[in-house]
Parts: C-alpha cells; structure tokens; sequence
C-alpha cells in the first residue's frame, strides 16, 4: 500500500456510496419518480388503468408496478440506496471530523490567516493583548496566546466545534425514520371494521383481505353525527365498549374523527358510517312452496325443509340496468350436508335468473346505523416521532450554529504602537463571521480612549 | 366584523402594490423619502392585513363555531401574503436593503389577488379540520412557504441586476447569502410543517404518510431543496446555480399549493370553490 490511508475493502464500492454525487442523484431521482405515482391513479382495479392508458398503457403500468408505485420493488430499491448512501457517506467523514473536533488549538495558534481588519492601536503588543484577550472572550471564548518572533503574540479563541456534528445528527434522523416505516410495515397491520349500532365484532378485515381475530370484542353502543346549524356535520362520534373475551366489560372510550381510542396497542380509529341491514324478512322459495324467514348477520337460522342461512350483505337500493331497481342481498346457504354457497336475493317477482336449489324473496329489510372504523397497530410509530424531533433539532444545529475560530496578531508597529490584525475562519456563513470581526475590530479601536 | 375585515382586505391588497411602487421609484429615482414611505406603508399594512385576519377570527366565534382562519384556500391565500410580508420586513429590517421589496411584495400581492377571485364566506370547520395540530401544520408549512417566496424573489432580483456578471460585488454576496438564508428558513419551516402534518394525519387517520398528492409533491419539494443545500454545502454552489435552483424549488412549492388541487386526495377542502 503507497497510501497512507487504510484502503477499505472494495475500495471502489466504498467511493460509489460514499459520493455526493450519488446523493444528489438519488434526491433528484426519487422527486422526479414520486411525480409519477401523484399523476397515475395509486392502486385502482387493472381494468381502470386499461381503460385510462389503453391495452398496452395498462400493461407497462402493471408491469413497472406504478399501480402501487411507491410500494414498487425499483421504488424501494431507491430508498434502500439512499440509505446506504447516507451510512456510507456519514461514517466516511466522521473520523475527519472528529479529528477536526479535537484537533489541539496550539496548532491553529501558529497558523497566520489572512488578515480582514487590521489596525494600529497605541501601547505594546503584550499591553493590548490583555483587551485582545477579553473581547475574544465576550464574543467567542477563552482565549489562547503564544508569542511571535519580534515581540508580537497572536491570540486565537473558536467556539461552535461540536457544530459539525449536526449534519450526522440529521443524517441518522432520516434513518431513524426509515427504521420505524420498516418495523411498521413488518411488525404492524391496518384494517377496517363496520359495526351495526348494538351490534359487536371480534375481528377485523385487514388491507389484504384477509380477517384478523383481535383477541378480544369491541361493541358499538351508539353511533351519532351532528350538525352546524347550516346543515354540514360538525362530528362523528362513536361510543364503544372493549370487551374481554370472556365477555367482560373492560373500558368505555368515545371515538371521534381526530379523536381515536387505543386498546392493547391497537388504535380505533372513526373513519366512515352507514346503513346497514340488521335483518332481513324472505320468502324462502322450494318445490313451489313458501315460507317467510327472518335472516340475521351474525347467526346461521334454520331454514324450513332444512339447511341454514346467514345475511351476508344486503342493500335498499340496487340498480342493474332495465332488468332491476330494488333491494337486493347476498345469502350465505348451507345444506343439511355442509355444503356451503352464497346465492344473491331480490324482491318477489324480479325477472332475474334463479339458479341454485331454492330461491329467496326479499319481503322486508330493517336498516340499522353503522360505524366504519379503521383499525391500526404500529409499533413503529414512535421511531417515527424521535426522528422527526431528531432532524429538526439536527437542522437547527447544522444551520445555525457554526464552527468559528477567530485570530488576533499583534505585532509592533514602531512608535510605541502595536498592529492589530484580525482573521477568522468558519465552516458556514462566511458573512457573519466577517460581520463578527468587524464588530470586534470597531470594539477594540472604540475602546481606545485618546485615539 | 366579517365585512369589515374583507372591505380591509381590499385596501390592504392594493397598499401592498402601492407599496411596490413607491419602493421602485426608491431605486430608480434614487430618493431616500420614497424609500422610508414605502417602509412606513408596508408596515401599516402589515398591521391592517393582521387586524383583518383576527377580526376573521373573531367573526366566526360570532358565528357560533369559532375556529382559525386557516381552513380552505381563501383562508390560506390570505396568510400565505401576511407571511410573505412579515418575512419581507424582517429581511428589510436586518439588511436594509429595500430593492428586495421591488420583486418579494408583488408575491404578497398577486397572492391576495388571488383571494379576492374566492368566496370569502366563513363556513364551520368539517370535522376532519377540527384538531389543534391544524394551527401548527398551517402556521409552519405557509411560514416555509413564505421562506421559498423571499428566496424565489431575491433569486429572480439576483439574475436581474447582472448578480453573475459581477459575482464578487458586495450586493451579489449579500444577495447570494440571502437566498441561501431563506432557503434554509423555509426547509426547517416545511419540514416542520410535514411533521405536524404527518402527527395530525396519524390522529386522524391512523398513518403518518399515505402518499397522498399533497404529500407527495411536499416531499418532492423537500427533496428538490434538501438537493439544493447539498449541492451548496458539498460543492460550494453559490450565485446564479443557486438562484436557479431555487426558482425550481418554488415552482415546486406552487405546485404543491396549487397543482395538487387538480390531482384530488386527503387535501380537498384546500382548493376551494
């Protein structure tokens, strides 16, 4: 090895990551990408992108994944790369700056800066280094001072040092951040649940379709919207009840829209509501007999002449065309055998096609209000908070405060006078350090009675 | 009070052109009195824009369902020029340099401009609005907004006065600085203002991000300025490069103020009628 510096292994791989311009480009790539998924329509039905884009449109869609763009592998794929980006790059310059950190202020005080005021002020330089000394002091911090050849002394103060952490702070607040999306979307679930006002659930849909038992029941003992005098809503509220699963009343909460309950690390949240069918009166129609039932959504009913059945879905209103207008349902059936089936119900004397062994009439349908609420667990969600908090202290100790080392030689100038020269350096705003040190300057020549 | 405080919107509205003008007549005629009267005016204005605004306030506990004057683009478009005012005059204040008003107050002006073409009646909050977190998302996202205005304007005055012929001169690194500044002011501001954004949706809604239009165009926005203080911390970019990044960074925040209204999303009740 002719470098002094410890090459890492895959030295080349390091540099890619490590490079600024690979941060720039992964900025710039996920803003420009992230326009896409804002344009084409998030996570609609294939068929709706094939009627938007056409045949082929739809294709490419499905195929790049812009249907669920900010979910596409390649989407992530540039996350997961900024992520790198940002290790890499923060633990290449870390040791530099630590270095600078602790770098001996001994060494600085030999270094001569060029100069932005100077000035000459009556006295020896060893009689104004005591006014150089304090007005560093005020403005920057205690002061160093080492003599120079011919009688001068130079004096150097810096504050701020710790300032140049604030970049890594910010840096490792966006990963935080990433951490808590990730231990969400793995550890996490979000679903939904409709209750009928009295009625009680034990589980919940998730996003995926799937059902998901809680582990214990939450019932909807009212649900109530009210209104501004004007006719808007002004609120939607549900009162539930969390019970164990022995069926134990636990805890009452009210649940509003932007007020939402938690419950064993589960969060309910008001999200919708509706009408729902509590009950549903049919004609159960076989071998050209008649009989009317009454069919409830949560519990199978005996059926004259065998079998059961169970209200899966019903609606007041349904439109098919010219063939028919009217309530409708879907009726879960199972035979004396255990076979099951879902078969759809209209009003009697719909000319709609009956298929199946019997046939359902919808006489009469009880409408009850329900509660749509959205369901969510996230342990990930308080990684999110830190980081957030993180990055925006992060930024205020990147942006405003800085690393300033400020210089002041004094050398003799002849008759009995000593030559101020003052000099900064600062790792940002270069205009207010030049402000600084002409402060200091005006300060020490106003405090120079006689002159 | 609600007449009031939109009859007193309109004066405020053309104060705020008049202003421009006398500040302009300041640079070109070179007369300090017309300078000093331009300040006096936009401060007057600014008092009468923020009377205004609290005498809205005010009217809609009157009405019965008191709430900030913040909920729907009228309301929005009204602040956003209060806030690019107020940042206006506190850069006037600290550098003194008031050719700046010449491109920042037009921005204040076409922004209230924009109201009046709205319906300006006080309408009750719908209940997704009503939450505390409404004040601080909007106060910190049109604060930032306001931050990425002044530095649009300072950026447009930097490639109109030549700042790149003569990259050294006093005024250009003033300039420069300043659009930096700014910039930084209003990444702090929006990034403040997605984190309450994002804490008020959690309550809501129960997710801190949904990609929803807005959000997304916010993002891309941060990213374009994160991208912009990278470029400048990492690689010196200074003077005309900067002033033209942002100037795409604040066609990005339009977007997100404006465009994002034709996209639909969680936002609705911001584009107005």
């Amino acid at each position: 090895m002719s470098k002094n510096k410890p090459q890492p292994p895959g030295g080349r791989i390091w540099d890619f990551f490590a490079s600024v311009k690979l941060s720039f480009a992964l900025l710039l790539a996920l803003a420009l990408t992230s326009i896409l998924g804002t344009i084409i329509p998030q996570k609609e039905h294939p068929g709706h992108y094939q009627e938007l884009y056409g045949q082929a449109g739809g294709r490419i869609i499905e195929a790049l994944g812009l249907h669920d763009m900010y979910h596409a592998p390649w989407f992530l794929l540039l996350l997961a790369l900024l992520a790198v980006n940002l290790i890499i790059c923060s633990l290449n310059r870390l040791p530099d700056t630590l270095k600078i950190i602790r770098k001996d202020p001994r060494e600085d005080l030999k270094r001569s800066p060029k100069a932005e005021q100077s000035f000459t002020l009556p006295g020896t330089p060893a009689e104004n280094a005591e006014a150089a000394g304090r007005l560093l002091a005020q403005s920057i911090g205690p002061a160093q001072s080492a003599e120079r050849e011919q009688g001068g002394l130079a004096l150097f103060a810096q504050k701020g040092a710790w300032s140049r952490l604030g970049v890594y702070v910010v840096h490792l607040s966006v990963l935080i951040i990433f951490a808590g999306a990730m231990i969400g979307s793995i550890l996490g679930f979000s679903g939904r649940v409709n209750i009928n006002e009295g009625g009680q659930v034990d589980s919940i849909i998730l996003d995926n379709g799937q059902p998901l038992a809680l582990g214990f029941s939450l019932r909807l003992d009212k649900f109530a919207v009210s209104f501004y005098d004007g006719g808007m809503p002004s609120e939607y509220r549900s009162d539930v009840t969390f019970l164990a699963k022995d069926g134990r009343e636990i805890m009452k909460a009210v649940l509003k829209v932007n007020d939402p309950a938690e419950y064993q690390g589960v969060d309910f949240y008001q999200s919708s509501y509706g009408q729902n069918a509590d009950s549903l009166t049919v004609d159960v129609v076989r071998d050209g007999k008649s009989e009317r039932v009454e069919l409830k959504q949560d519990q199978w009913v005996p059926l004259p002449g065998g079998g059961e059945a169970l209200l899966l879905e019903a609606r007041q209103e349904v439109k098919m065309g010219d063939m028919y207008q009217g309530p409708a349902a879907r009726i879960g059936y199972q035979d004396p055998e255990g076979n099951r089936l879902a078969l759809t119900a209209f009003k009697a004397g719909a000319k709609m096609p009956a298929r199946g062994p019997l046939k359902f009439e919808i006489a009469d349908m009880k409408m009850v209000a329900y509660s749509g609420l959205s369901v969510k667990h996230d342990p990930g969600v308080w990684f999110i908070w830190v980081g957030c908090g993180l990055m925006v202290l992060g930024f205020l100790f990147t942006f405003y405060t800085a690393h300033r080392k400020v210089w002041i030689v004094l050398t003799p100038a002849g008759k009995g006078r000593t030559r101020w020269e003052v000099a900064g350096s600062t790792n940002k705003n270069r205009l207010g350090l030049r402000r600084l040190i002409d402060r200091l300057a005006g300060e020490a020549q106003a405090g120079q009675p006689g002159e | 009070m609600e007449a009031l405080s939109n009859k007193l919107l309109v004066w405020v509205t053309f104060a705020y052109l008049g202003a421009t003008v006398l500040y302009l007549c300041h640079w070109v005629i070179k007369a300090r009195a017309f300078g000093l009267l331009g300040t006096i005016l936009t401060w007057l204005t600014l008092a009468a824009h923020t009377a205004s605004i609290v005498l809205r306030w005010l009217a809609s506990y009157q009405l019965g369902f008191g709430h900030a004057p913040f909920s729907n683009l009228f309301e929005s478009l009204v602040f956003f020029g209060w806030t690019l005012a107020l940042l206006y005059l506190i850069i006037e204040w600290r550098t003194k340099l008031r050719q700046i008003a010449v491109f920042a107050l037009p921005l204040a002006f076409f922004s209230l401009l924009y109201a009046m073409t709205k319906e300006p009646d006080i309408q009750p909050l719908m209940p997704a609005l009503k939450s505390n977190w409404l004040i601080a998302h909007v106060i910190t996202c049109f604060l930032g907004y306001a931050g990425f205005g002044v530095s649009f304007a300072l950026a447009i005055m930097y490639l109109a006065i030549g700042g790149a012929a003569i990259p050294q001169e006093k005024r250009a690194l003033t300039l420069d600085d300043l659009i930096y500044q700014t910039v930084v002011v209003g990444f702090i501001l929006l990034t403040a203002g997605i984190v309450t954004g994002s804490i008020w949706a959690n309550s809501a809604w129960g997710t801190y991000w949904t990609w929803d239009p807005k959000e997304t165009w916010s993002l891309i926005t941060w990213l374009v300025y994160a991208a912009l203080l990278h470029s400048r911390f990492m690689r010196g970019w200074q003077g005309r490069r900067i002033a033209f990044f942002s100037i795409i960074g604040f066609l990005c925040v339009l977007f997100t103020y404006f465009g994002v209204n034709y996209l639909g999303g969680l936002h609705s009740y911001a584009a107005g009628q």
